[in-house]
């Protein structure tokens, strides 16, 4: 009875003293590949000739995205794009997880037959325009936050003129949930691909390049700003979804 | 060509107009629901003008048509957007008519004020 009791104290500490160890080993090689990597970025030379300068001058060489802004975010910084995405998707998880308490909120009847036809009329027009936004993020100004946006505000539409219920019947939390996963797993996927034929995490995929200003061009831009835009889109309807519980009840 | 820049002009003029005619409006009428009436002047009449106005003035096929589909957008949203303001305002008592002597939409919800 005495023997463990001597030895388990120790086996304890020796135990505390690998995982520190190991610890401070993972800890001392991310740093020191942190540090490898920032000391490969350039020197600040100027605003007229440091990097802005050779995104200007080559973003379309290297990308063929005739829209710089979406070079920059799923090319050159994707990486630092799919982290957004994850807060999004953090900030969907957490609001979901302290509002949410049952799966069918309270529905109103929703607002008068005038709105309810004028925007069964618009409505159409409106995903078409998200649809054109989040697809043509490579050519003109947008991308797929900003069409997830529009698209998100189509589930608001619903759920405000409509009722949250017809919403529900629409587009389930399930619907909307597998679209904002299936957008994730398209970027990471798009991600694996890169290192699959590329050799880097993100990397453009050279196979899938066209003439520049076609509508499939520009490597994997287009397909990740789908799935951004999807995954966006998706998140805010679950958000807003999550909100109004018991907030319409009375019709107006 | 001049004749198509005053055109566009005179469009765009008219519509500034109505945006003036909007804000005597606002300052001048008594209550939330005439005032909301003054505002959708501007809201329907001058957006679609300055648009039908700038359409004109810039006269390329797809630009063009671009810009009068935002006025058509404009066409059926706003009076609509007015449509439900109002209603909600009145259903929800944020603010009533007291100075009227014939309430008609008051009748229909039953409702005595």
């Amino acid at each position: 009875m005495e023997i463990p009791t001597e030895t388990q104290p120790e086996v304890e500490s020796l135990n505390k003293l690998m995982k520190k160890t190991l610890v401070s080993v993972v800890l001392a090689g991310v740093a020191l590949a942190l540090y490898r990597s920032f000391a490969l970025m350039p020197g600040y030379q100027g605003l007229n000739l440091g990097l802005s300068n050779y995104i200007i001058e080559s973003g379309l060489k290297d990308t063929g995205s005739l829209n710089l802004i979406t070079a920059v975010l799923y090319d050159y910084r994707a990486f630092d794009s799919l982290g957004e995405s994850t807060v999004i998707f953090g900030a969907v998880s957490g609001i979901v997880l302290i509002l949410s308490r049952k799966m069918l909120p309270v529905s109103s009847k929703g607002l008068s037959f005038i709105v309810k036809r004028t925007l069964g009329i618009m409505t159409p027009f409106i995903a078409l325009f998200g649809l054109y936004i989040m697809s043509h993020g490579h050519l003109t100004p947008g991308g797929g936050f900003q069409g997830g946006v529009i698209l998100a505000a189509i589930s608001i539409i619903f759920s405000i003129v409509y009722g949250s219920a017809f919403d529900y019947r629409r587009y389930s939390p399930q619907t909307k949930t597998a679209l904002e996963t299936g957008g994730a797993l398209t970027f990471l996927g798009l991600g694996l691909a890169g290192i699959l034929m590329e050799g880097a995490f993100l990397q453009n995929l050279g196979f899938l390049t066209a003439e520049t200003g076609t509508l499939i061009s520009a490597g994997s831009i287009p397909y990740i700003n789908i799935g951004v835009g999807f995954k966006v889109g998706a998140g805010l309807a679950i958000i807003f979804y999550s909100m109004i519980q018991k907030t319409f009840e009375e019709d107006f | 060509m001049t004749i198509r820049l005053i055109a566009a002009y005179l469009l765009m003029g008219t519509g500034a107009a109505f945006a003036v005619v909007t804000v005597l409006g606002l300052l001048r009428f008594p209550d939330v629901y005439t005032r909301m009436h003054a505002a959708a002047v501007v809201l329907t009449m001058s957006a679609v003008l300055v648009t039908m106005g700038t359409a004109i003035y810039v006269w390329d096929f797809f630009l063009s048509a671009k810009i009068i589909l935002i006025g058509i957008f404009f066409l059926f949203s706003n009076p609509m957007a007015t449509h439900a303001i109002a209603r909600a305002s009145y259903k929800r008592e944020i603010a009533l008519p007291r100075e009227y002597e014939i309430d008609a939409y008051s009748d229909y919800l039953g409702r005595d004020v």
